[in-house]
């Protein structure tokens, strides 16, 4: 994985969100935490070219998100922070599909490749259901096989485990601690990001701090004291 | 509201969707080219036959006729008062054939299916250049998706309303609605995106 940015600044409405940033990210587990509103969506969508930068670039695997947005999303996966307006297709199955779509695999492919990301997940049970029905967790980890399964390089999540319960919270974090994709995770459960490579602060639209997870969640502490 | 589709492997599940589909307009034509009683009540006969056969117990056929039976019989009643039995006659059992046929190919062809179908079906369109045929198949499937969950949240929105003792008007439950819906809109448009579904190949 090779994320850069290069002066990249984002604004909504003439306002700065993300003031010019120049960072590269390659660790393999990258931890982003920081105040309501303080930029890290905002942040993360520029990484999948969602949002596109008011001024400098940035680049994914070398692609810019800006001219080449398609194959940036097809390196780096996104799980949203409402998983639910994510699932697209009415059954789990046909939604986990449509990712592979443009792929033009046979059916029998198609089926076996959904087959083993819901394994993957331990969520083969819920293949025939519908998504409205689906509970917090299960929506969750069903947002996950939908994205890995077309096998992106990067997986981006935004607050996977907000909203969980007691035991889907601790099924969502070890389902995250499994995977052994590249991962950029935006939380406020510092539990969660605790043992990552690197984490990135952000405050009020900037980088405050950038470095090992202990040093970065101190500093994190001392603020929101 | 569900998707209607149930597992099986009926005739008619193993039947191509366009049969069906195709199948099923040239019937709907027929069912209004004809106006005798009689051959509209053997084809509602035979459309029960057809449903039946689909083995979903009394009680889920109940369930899920029940709105368009329902919907059937108010429409046949107030043709039997303006224009008299025979013209409501004619309405039931042409309405009935129709909808357990149409009923039969819903629960017979999954929306996966169906959404290929519509999709193939449309691609005279785009060769036109007037639409993306994908996007077609996309569009239905995305309302059968979120139907059922913008009533939920209009029931949500209901339920805030009487929480807080406030008086439930359609009007003041609207337009939180579509704020909510339009705010959903663009996230679930953003992961359309982020998915690469419609990437361009
Ligand atoms: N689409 C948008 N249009 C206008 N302003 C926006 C938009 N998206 C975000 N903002 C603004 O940008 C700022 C940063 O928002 P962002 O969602 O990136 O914060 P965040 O760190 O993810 O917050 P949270 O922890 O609450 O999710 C906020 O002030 C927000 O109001
Ligand atoms: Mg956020």
């Amino acid at each position: 994985m090779d994320i850069r940015f290069e002066q990249a600044e984002a604004r909504f409405e003439g306002r700065t969100v993300v003031h010019p940033l120049t960072l590269s990210l390659s660790e393999r587990r990258i931890g982003v935490i920081g105040l309501n509103g303080s930029g890290k969506t905002t942040f993360a969508r520029m990484i999948n070219g969602l949002v596109l930068p008011a001024a400098g670039k940035v680049t994914v695997n070398g692609f810019d998100t800006g001219k080449d947005g398609d194959k940036v999303r097809g390196q780096a996966g996104f799980i949203f922070q409402n998983p639910q307006n994510q699932i697209i297709l009415p059954i789990l199955k046909e939604d986990i599909a449509l990712g592979l779509k443009s792929r033009k695999l046979s059916k029998a492919e198609t089926e076996a490749a959904v087959e083993a990301v819901l394994a993957r997940f331990g969520i083969a049970h819920l293949g025939e259901r519908r998504a409205h029905e689906l509970s917090g967790g299960e929506l969750q980890l069903a947002a996950l096989a939908s994205v890995l399964v077309t096998r992106p390089d990067i997986l981006i999540m935004d607050e996977p485990t907000n909203q969980l319960d007691l035991r889907n919270h601790s099924l969502v974090e070890r389902t995250i601690h499994s995977l052994d994709e590249n991962i950029i995770v935006i939380s406020h459960d510092l539990s969660l990001i605790a043992d990552f490579d690197r984490v990135l602060f952000f405050h009020e639209g900037r980088l405050a701090h950038d470095g090992p997870p202990a040093e970065v969640i101190a500093r994190y502490r001392e603020l929101a004291a | 509201m569900k998707t209607l589709y149930v597992e099986g492997d009926t005739f008619l599940h193993r039947l191509s969707p366009r049969t069906k589909l195709v199948g099923l307009a040239a019937l709907s034509l027929f069912l209004f080219l004809i106006h005798s009683p009689t051959v509209l009540s053997v084809s509602a006969t035979l459309g029960g036959i057809v449903y039946a056969s689909l083995r979903l117990g009394w009680h889920q056929s109940w369930l899920r006729l029940r709105p368009i039976l329902l919907t059937i019989a108010i429409v046949a009643l107030f043709t039997l008062v303006l224009n008299g039995w025979h013209d409501a006659l004619i309405v039931i059992t042409r309405l009935t054939a129709l909808a357990l046929f149409a009923a039969a190919v819903t629960a017979t062809t999954s929306t996966g299916d169906f959404i290929d179908e519509i999709t193939r079906l449309a691609m005279p369109l785009e060769r036109l250049g007037l639409v993306r045929a994908a996007d077609i198949g996309l569009s239905i499937g995305l309302v059968i998706r979120f139907v059922p969950e913008i009533l939920g949240r209009y029931q949500a929105i209901r339920d805030a309303h009487r929480a807080r003792g406030l008086k439930v008007r359609p009007l003041t439950l609207t337009v939180p609605l579509i704020i909510l819906t339009l705010k959903n809109a663009d996230e679930i448009a953003a992961a359309i995106d982020a998915r690469g579904v419609r990437a361009q190949k």
